[in-house]
């Protein structure tokens, strides 16, 4: 396949410095937000722990952990890997190069107003969109420039093929071009009553299905491949995906709001597709599988190959998880227990951020130059991600089953949340698991990028020819 | 060349798809029929949903900025007795003037849509400053930056904000009319069930229950005293004296204990007690033989004679001419003001019977907010009875049935007709037939 060979090439297409720079951002903003939300967790257990400071309270630190997992630890991180996979898939160097460094202080910028302006108290009232209008302003300029970046790139590329990861990309990019300011401009100040809901159900859906999934599958198909050193399992099949998230993810909203007074039948056409969404499941599934068939040892080699696994398996039971929620029957018991909860951390961390470590666990050392410093921080890294997290996925699952069943048996509402706290005491240790696994992954990176142990000659990227010499 | 063709046609189908499913999904039920503005009331009526007034818009701002709509959802789901728990399944129209809307997406609280008018503004004041307080099983934060200093009384001062605040919360449900009336008595909150035979058994279960549900108003020792009290403009009831307000029984009498049930069941409405219709059946009998033995009266004394409700008169203005002649007559006016907003001369200086300043009540409001209950026979039995430990007396001895029920319909006249639970004789006689 003509994008493998280019893959494995070595010409000097990346700019490792602005990689490097995205993703040291993109690992930072990957210990910061989970951090917050154990800070959140803890709350549930003490109330009153940091409660006498409205900068702190629990209602203001929730969004923060919210956006700042999505737009900073899962999008920054993302960029980065962009900067490496598209002139590799691309076989063009990035068009608009040094944009690419003043779009990752424009985007910095606006997660630490966002979320100062959480913290502050001049949020939207609008959920995954709830930064204040002024802190979107850098992060909506600043994706105008990547789309353009990275669209620009595509256009002009030398590899005829359009390999899946690049329609990928370019779907996310262009269909959350337009679904920012739907979000951020449209629904906080226009659109009144439940034509609001409604609208703010297809964007909560577009964040995370036309934004965090089509840029997390991209990834994923960039580096499994590379991780097992197997080809693509089928380029095809991978396309069925690609066409049956475009074509059913942008109905799917408004099953957020089931039983609401919103129009039925767009709950029914919401809740339609939302099962026909198995469909890009289970092929994407079948094709990650498909990859590593007959090189199941790379797992035990290579932390790409294990993060990417892991996250597809979480992927699995996330998606056909989200797919049952959407039914009428399934969410009367579910719906706005803690098993939506557990659904959303399935899929943004335990699908997408943890495949962005299995691209950084990929691209930090050919960037820098130098080995992984530590295989047994990695292995920890690792495990405890497994672990913590299988315990965050099943405790929270187990919540959301038993307090809607004591809901619909009309038990007292607060009898219900004392129940529940001895489970929000475990969720909050597995989150400290996972917190205490990012931060092993965090100081293995540092030290990989300061500690001179050099990387065979043909994994390094070849330095590039310094911007002055353009 | 190649090249474009298949990225156009990509991009092309991925916005097309997007932009398709955003006006089927978003803007095809907005553009295809008018923007619902009213609502269908309880008694099928068409009603347009109200506006937020300029106190009421601020305080949904502090409700978007402290976070509430994140465990507080903002819709009644028609499924799994959503509208037992909390009242009628939302609609549409009632969300016309929601910018953007709340209806959030997790219950780690209870859901607000009908939280107007529950309970008091005090209780919500109290809730904000430590919902612990009130609620010692909450998980809610605390707002001390809602308030501002303390009054003389010790009560701390809320902030405009804060009241801003509770605005909002009390205008929530509202556009549905007065849907409480209906509430629990459609839910079967005012049928008594029989005492579980195991009573004897549930002083010790309802210790439990009381320490977990009635400590924060009523205090540990059943003296009125607890913390949250000195928010609260209508005292807990002091349940050591063992005086009633809501009896079934002749003035000066204790109350039986399906008087005791009722309250618990159905609230005090104007008051900070709210309706206890979630607990169990068992849990609120339990909390009852509990709650008697803070007074010595239950061990004493038994439960007068229950007051017999009759059938009512036909409310007609001759009915409400010869009600206005006895408001009159027997001085109504001087604690409930001549036009029942409840400023009549002497209701500055009503005191009840621990020396507790207490309001008169303003009888505009109509039936959803009478402390007796929405339905005419509700205030038939406080003028049987009297509030005993308040002002107001019992006018058994002084009107005869038929009197009392030509006072029933003048007061009624005062405040909103759609306001009282009118009751079919049948329905009467189940809630009151004794």
């Amino acid at each position: 396949m003509a994008a493998s060979q280019a893959l494995l090439e070595n010409e000097p297409l990346v700019n490792a410095k602005l990689v490097k720079q995205w993703l040291f951002w993109g690992i930072l903003w990957t210990m910061i937000f989970p951090l917050v939300g154990v800070v959140v967790s803890i709350k549930f257990n003490y109330p009153d722990w940091l409660g006498q400071t409205s900068w702190l309270t629990w209602g203001r630190i929730r969004p923060m952990h919210v956006n700042g997992v999505i737009f900073g630890a899962f999008s920054t991180t993302f960029f980065g890997l962009v900067f490496y996979m598209v002139p590799k898939l691309t076989g063009i160097r990035m068009v608009g190069e040094k944009m690419g460094f003043w779009c990752l202080w424009l985007w910095n910028i606006g997660v630490v107003l966002g979320s100062y302006s959480l913290m502050a108290g001049y949020q939207k009232g609008i959920e995954a969109g709830d930064y204040a209008l002024w802190a979107d302003v850098p992060l909506i300029i600043a994706f105008i420039i990547l789309t353009y970046m990275v669209i620009a790139t595509i256009v002009q590329r030398k590899e005829k093929l359009l390999y899946v990861s690049l329609y990928y990309t370019a779907g996310a990019m262009v269909w959350t071009a337009i679904n920012f300011p739907i979000g951020n401009i449209l629904l906080p100040y226009w659109v009144p009553g439940v034509n609001n809901a409604a609208l703010h159900g297809l964007y909560i859906h577009y964040i995370v299905g036309l934004w965090i999934t089509p840029a997390g599958l991209a990834l994923i198909y960039f580096f499994l491949p590379l991780a097992c050193k197997n080809p693509l399992y089928s380029h095809k099949l991978s396309l069925v995906g690609f066409w049956s998230i475009a074509l059913f993810y942008p109905f799917v909203g408004i099953h957020h709001y089931l039983y609401s007074p919103i129009p039925n039948w767009t709950q029914t056409i919401a809740i339609v597709t939302s099962m026909m969404l198995i469909i890009p499941v289970w092929t994407v599934t079948q094709n990650f599988f498909g990859t590593m068939m007959g090189n199941w040892k790379s797992l035990q080699e290579s932390f790409v190959a294990k993060f990417c696994i892991m996250g597809s398996i979480f992927y699995f039971l996330g998606c056909f998880q989200g797919s049952t929620e959407a039914l009428r029957g399934m969410q009367q018991l579910t719906h706005f227990t803690d098993f939506v909860i557990s659904h959303s951390h399935l899929t943004i961390f335990g699908t997408f951020v943890v495949w962005t470590m299995a691209g950084t666990y990929y691209v930090w050392p050919r960037v820098t130059g130098h080995a992984l410093w530590s295989k047994t921080l990695a292995t920890w890294h690792f495990w405890l991600i497994v672990v913590s997290f299988s315990t965050m996925a099943g405790v929270l699952t187990l919540m959301g089953l038993l307090q809607g069943t004591m809901w619909m048996d009309s038990v007292d509402f607060v009898d219900t949340v004392v129940a529940m706290k001895p489970y929000w005491f475990v969720r909050t240790l597995s989150g400290i698991g996972m917190d205490i696994g990012i931060f092993l992954f965090m100081i293995n990176m540092y030290m990989t990028a300061v500690e001179p142990s050099p990387l065979p000659e043909m994994e390094r990227e070849k330095a590039f020819v310094p911007a002055a010499a353009d | 060349m190649q090249n474009k063709r298949i990225d156009t046609f990509v991009m092309g189908m991925a916005i097309v798809f997007m932009g398709a499913a955003v006006f089927i999904m978003g803007l095809l039920p907005w553009l295809g029929r008018a923007h619902a503005m009213t609502v269908v009331t309880m008694d099928g009526k068409v009603v347009p949903a109200q506006p937020y007034t300029p106190l009421e818009a601020r305080g949904r701002k502090v409700y978007i900025r402290e976070g509430c709509w994140y465990c507080h959802s903002q819709y009644v789901r028609p499924v799994t007795g959503e509208d037992r728990r909390w009242g009628p399944p939302s609609q549409e129209g009632e969300y016309a003037y929601d910018v953007p809307h709340m209806f959030g997406t997790r219950r780690i609280g209870p859901d607000l849509t009908r939280e107007g008018g529950r309970v008091a503004d005090d209780w919500h004041y109290a809730h904000h400053f430590n919902p612990r307080m009130v609620v010692p099983d909450s998980i809610m934060p605390q707002f001390p930056w809602l308030y501002n200093g303390v009054d003389a009384n010790g009560r701390p001062v809320p902030t405009d904000d804060a009241v801003a605040l509770v605005a909002y919360i009390q205008k929530l449900g509202s556009n549905l009319g007065p849907w409480r009336k209906n509430f629990l008595y459609v839910s079967g909150g005012s049928a008594i069930p029989v005492i579980p035979a195991a009573v004897e058994d549930g002083v010790a279960e309802g210790k439990k229950v009381f320490v977990r549900r009635c400590v924060g108003c009523h205090g540990e020792t059943g003296d009125g005293k607890g913390p949250v009290a000195v928010f609260l403009g209508t005292k807990p009831r002091i349940f050591k004296d063992g005086i009633f307000k809501l009896r079934s029984t002749p003035s000066g009498s204790i109350p039986t204990d399906g008087d005791l049930y009722r309250t618990i069941t159905m609230g005090v409405r104007g008051t900070a007690m709210p309706n206890w219709h979630e607990l169990t059946e068992d849990d609120r009998w339990f909390v009852i033989q509990y709650i008697k033995t803070f007074s010595d009266r239950f061990k004493e004394e038994t439960p007068g004679d229950v007051i017999v409700i009759p059938p009512e008169s036909p409310n007609t203005p001759d009915s409400v001419s010869r009600g206005k002649g006895l408001y009159d007559q027997m001085k109504c006016a001087e604690c409930h003001g001549v036009d029942g907003t409840g400023n009549g001369p002497s209701a500055s200086t009503l005191r009840d019977n621990w020396g507790n300043p207490i309001a008169a009540r303003n009888f505009t409001h109509g039936g959803t907010d009478m402390k007796s209950g929405p339905a005419p026979q509700d205030m038939y039995k406080a003028f049987s009875t009297g509030l005993d430990g308040t002002p107001m007396p019992s006018y058994a001895d002084f009107l005869n049935p038929d009197q009392r029920w030509d006072l029933v319909h003048y007061v009624m006249s005062f405040g909103p007709p759609d306001t009282y639970l009118i009751l079919t004789p049948q329905q009467a006689g189940d809630a009151y037939g004794h």
